[in-house]
């Protein structure tokens, strides 16, 4: 096979990519660095001023806060989406891929539809009042949509189906005789999940964990949804420089941040699936 | 694992879990069929509200854009990216960087891309409209039909190349006669796969659709209903945007031999 | 004699620092039935891939009917290979992976119809004509890469380990229709094999590689009974090598005894050699033979047509093994750990440089 021809089919979408991604992502790069004008616009001066406001207390408190929200979001994500994840492997081998297939399935429809559904829910002539009232409750309930629980149970929602296909991945993988072993040598059914079933299925956890607080912090639609309006997250924050504050270069650094965030976790989760994988061969080696 | 009270606890999650997965996406689609439109009352069963949609030329409009949107992307995205994926795995053994890039649009936040394009297209004049969507979402799309098609060239026999040359096939013929043909169900799944995305998309759609009202697409179209607040006509669109995604994925799941896409 | 087809001369294939064929010269005559013969590694594929086209040798050139076709890319020339894998189209019914090298070629399509339907009949496969690869059994998907390649009717016939995948029984017939279907179409067959056994059932002449280089080319006979060296020895079938020493024309085994054999001229007064026999050269009893052996049974195995038993005998730190045939055990009770005494003629005894 000669050298030529597969750089010759990759020619189009490779140059695709270039011009339609890595250039644009350059240009927001460098455009971190330019002075915002007047009236918007841009300013073509060297500044690294819009970095210095990134760290600015009123911006790094929202930096903090989608941190934390993402981060809470992510947790009870995987946690939840371990359960479901180990209790699907638990279940008959036969039956395991609808399982899994019906647990990822609402991750491919509309997301802003399955946002829009916690909407009908929660808001206050929602499902939940409802029902409420029709049990015969009628002390005050308290608010529920455009909340921080609200935007949380959204993304948990939203992600969900990932984690468990992340969680499952590692889970299906584990030889039973491992488990069967670690029993056999005298591990209650506690321990051994502890000593052997959790480390061994890291990545997976770190895989989901990543992904939804990556998807999180930078999520624009459902604090704009769920939390109405009533706090901001990057991602929102973001929105609000290039569509109505009309500060580029401050959306642009935002963006490198949020970008530099995702990297570094990224890198992170690659480190411990390697390390936890590492591990793995050194037990099997062990034996 | 097979001890019976763990059995029990596992069915308990199960159940749990899916309850917390499908009672949203239920009530929609039970609601879309009630009379009133009306979580508060159940007064019948009723297509009404259907209807109302078919009569609504706002959310016809969005959705032939949509369509539009979808159908050249997804085209274009298949192309590209399963020839991509073909030479990529022909000399995958160099690279890093490569991959980089090729992986790069599945993995970074929506918002990025969209603000990057949006600044990209306006510092160029470019003048968007459902042209710079496309553009935006083939690229995102052809990083996915890549990916699937090259799941499939995992477990490809590249033997069947040099058999293909040794019976005195050139390369285009081999690639047109034997490459493709083989992986054809990838490349289908993959293409629904993009379709399905596409049709979905919101922010980068949102962020390089321009000012005009006439390249407004569907969840553009929903995203500013929902703000106005719930009304019954979404209930309907909604379910029937969930249910075409939903289709999409079946098949393409079908084709790829029972593996969802990402698996 | 028959004219020389193929041609290599001097070949050498290396990928980095390993040679994977060194030096490798053979001519390959038209008609010929060639098996090349070699352990796992031993650069058979290789040296193959370099004939079809599809890698390029190092040095060293290929002459087909006299041209140099070392530049020549695969799907320019007659040759064809037919696959260890078989790469069948997966995509393709019977029929249609058969036509599609004709088709590679322009052929008028009633022209191709014709020559794949007289193909489906040779391989006896015309009731699966439109049968998907996925639908056949081993042996079947076989002789559809056998068909494919053999419908161009290509000069020369490359095939790599082509029954490799199939069961010991399904082996033995394919061997003998193998030949006939060479027989019949009259192509030169280039079979690889690491199965010393088909390679002697089947080939006309066969070529031993070792380690990248040719230890030996010959007809079966010549390689079973003639071989060149201690590796071509051992390689064929069992033997039993007797460490010796040349003594004054003689050659002695480790305790000192004479063992006659024909001596090759290369060897001189001093130096150590090697004594081989087969095992069934061997008999029972030592009257009118040219050497003898005296031995403890220590392990026996009975193989129906045959007896096998393994001696511990002074001479040689192996045990020597002894294949008798049914007759010749007939009314022998042999058991473990009897003593008994084998002879065997000097003719049958090759000497080798230890
Ligand atoms: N593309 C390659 N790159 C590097 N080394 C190679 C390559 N192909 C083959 N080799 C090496 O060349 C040697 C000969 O390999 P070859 O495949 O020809 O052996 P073989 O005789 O066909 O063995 P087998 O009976 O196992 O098929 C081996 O050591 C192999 O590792
Ligand atoms: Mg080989």
């Amino acid at each position: 096979m000669t050298d030529r021809k597969p750089v010759y089919l990759m020619t189009p979408a490779l140059a695709w990519l270039t011009a339609f991604m890595v250039v644009p992502c350059l240009l927001i790069l460098a455009l971190a660095f330019f002075r915002r004008g007047i009236y918007g616009g841009i300013v073509y001066e060297f500044t690294l001023s819009n970095i210095a406001l990134v760290f600015d207390p009123l911006y790094a408190r929202i930096f903090l806060k989608s941190a934390g929200i993402a981060g809470l979001a992510a947790t009870i994500a995987v946690v939840i989406g371990y359960a479901a994840a180990y209790a699907i492997a638990s279940m008959p081998r036969k039956r395991q891929p609808i399982l899994l297939f019906f647990a990822v399935l609402p991750f491919w429809s509309n997301y802003l539809v399955r946002t829009y559904a916690w909407i009908v829910l929660l808001n206050r002539e929602g499902l939940i009042v409802s029902l409420a009232r029709a049990v015969g409750f009628d002390g005050d309930l308290p608010q529920m949509l455009y909340t921080e629980t609200a935007v949380v149970i959204g993304l948990v929602y939203n992600y969900l189906p990932f984690v468990i296909l992340a969680c499952y991945a590692p889970l299906s993988r584990l030889n039973p005789e491992i488990h069967e072993a670690s029993r056999d040598l005298g591990a209650s059914e506690w321990t051994t999940f502890r000593r052997v079933t959790l480390p061994m299925t890291v990545p997976g956890i770190a895989t989901g964990f990543v992904f939804v607080f990556v998807l999180s912090i930078g999520n624009f639609v459902t604090p704009a949804l769920l939390g109405g309006g009533q706090f901001q997250m990057i991602g929102n924050l973001i929105y609000d420089q290039f569509l109505t504050a009309n500060d580029w270069p401050f959306g642009a650094a935002l963006s490198m941040f949020l970008i530099a965030i995702m990297m570094g976790l990224l890198t992170l989760q690659t480190f411990a699936s390697e390390k936890a994988s590492g591990q793995q061969r050194a037990e099997v080696s062990d034996d | 694992m097979t001890n019976r009270s763990s059995l029990r606890f596992m069915l308990l999650i199960l159940s749990a879990t899916f309850a917390f997965l499908y009672i949203p996406i239920s009530v929609l689609f039970a609601l879309s069929f009630n009379a009133s439109g009306l979580p508060t009352a159940w007064t019948g069963f009723s297509t009404h509200w259907y209807g109302e949609l078919i009569a609504n030329s706002d959310i016809i409009g969005a959705a032939l854009n949509t369509l539009i949107v979808a159908i050249v992307s997804t085209l274009a995205a298949t192309l590209l990216g399963t020839l991509l994926a073909i030479g990529v795995e022909i000399r995958r053994r160099k690279g890093r960087v490569l991959e980089t890039v090729i992986f790069a649009p599945m993995i970074i936040p929506d918002i990025v891309l969209a603000i990057a394009l949006l600044s990209f297209f306006s510092m160029l004049d470019f003048r968007m409209g459902l042209h710079t969507i496309i553009i935006s979402h083939t690229v995102f799309n052809l990083a996915f039909v890549c990916a699937v098609v090259r799941a499939r060239l995992k477990s490809f026999d590249w033997s069947i190349v040099e058999a293909s040359t040794d019976l005195g096939a050139t390369p285009p013929i081999t690639l047109r006669r034997v490459i493709l043909p083989v992986l054809t169900p990838a490349v289908v799944a993959g293409a629904l796969l993009a379709f399905t995305l596409s049709i979905d998309e919101f922010i980068i759609a949102y962020f390089t659709a321009g000012s005009g009202r006439d390249s407004i697409t569907l969840p553009m179209q929903i995203f500013s209903m929902i703000r106005f607040g719930v009304t019954p006509e979404i209930n309907a669109l909604a379910v029937l945007v969930m249910t075409l995604s939903v289709v999409a994925l079946a098949i393409s799941q079908r084709l790829n031999r029972g593996r969802l896409p990402g698996q | 004699m028959t004219s020389t087809l193929l041609s290599l001369a001097n070949i050498e294939k290396r990928f980095g620092e390993l040679r994977a064929v060194n030096g490798v010269s053979l001519d390959i005559r038209e008609n010929e039935f060639f098996a090349l013969l070699g352990a796992s590694g031993s650069g058979k594929t290789t040296l193959l891939r370099m004939l079809a086209g599809f890698d390029m040798p190092s040095s060293g050139h290929i002459l087909l009917d006299g041209h140099d076709i070392s530049q020549v890319p695969p799907n320019h020339r007659p040759v064809n290979l037919m696959f260890q894998s078989y790469a069948l189209f997966p995509h393709m019914t019977v029929a249609q992976n058969i036509a599609y090298g004709l088709e590679m070629e322009k052929l008028p399509r009633t022209e191709i119809n014709e020559r794949v339907d007289e193909m489906l009949s040779t391989i006896q496969l015309t009731h699966l004509a439109e049968r998907k690869p996925e639908q056949l059994s081993g042996g079947q998907r076989q002789r559809v890469a056998l068909g494919r390649a053999l419908v161009k009717r290509p000069r020369l016939l490359l095939l790599d380990e082509p029954l490799g995948a199939l069961d010991k029984k399904l082996r033995g017939e394919m061997q003998l229709e193998l030949k006939h279907i060479q027989n019949t179409f009259g192509i030169t067959f280039i079979v690889v094999t690491h199965d010393q056994e088909e390679a002697l059932v089947m080939a006309d002449r066969i070529a031993i590689l070792k380690d990248g280089e040719l230890l030996q080319c010959g007809s079966p006979h010549e390689i079973y009974e003639y071989p060149v060296n201690r590796f071509a020895a051992d390689f064929i079938g069992v033997m039993n090598f007797l460490p010796a020493r040349v003594d004054s024309g003689a050659l002695r085994a480790v305790n000192g005894s004479r063992i006659a054999a024909p001596l090759p001229a290369d060897l001189k007064p001093g130096d150590n050699a090697l004594a081989a026999v087969r095992p069934e050269r061997l008999r029972l009893g030592v009257a009118d033979a040219d050497n003898c052996l005296n031995g403890r049974i220590s392990a026996m195995a009975y193989h129906g047509l045959d007896l096998h038993l393994h001696l511990e005998t002074p001479v040689s730190p192996h045990p020597v093994m002894v294949r008798l045939t049914a007759d010749a055990a007939e009314g022998h009770p042999f058991s473990v750990g009897e003593e008994v005494s084998v002879g065997w003629s000097a003719r049958d005894t090759r000497v080798f440089t230890a």
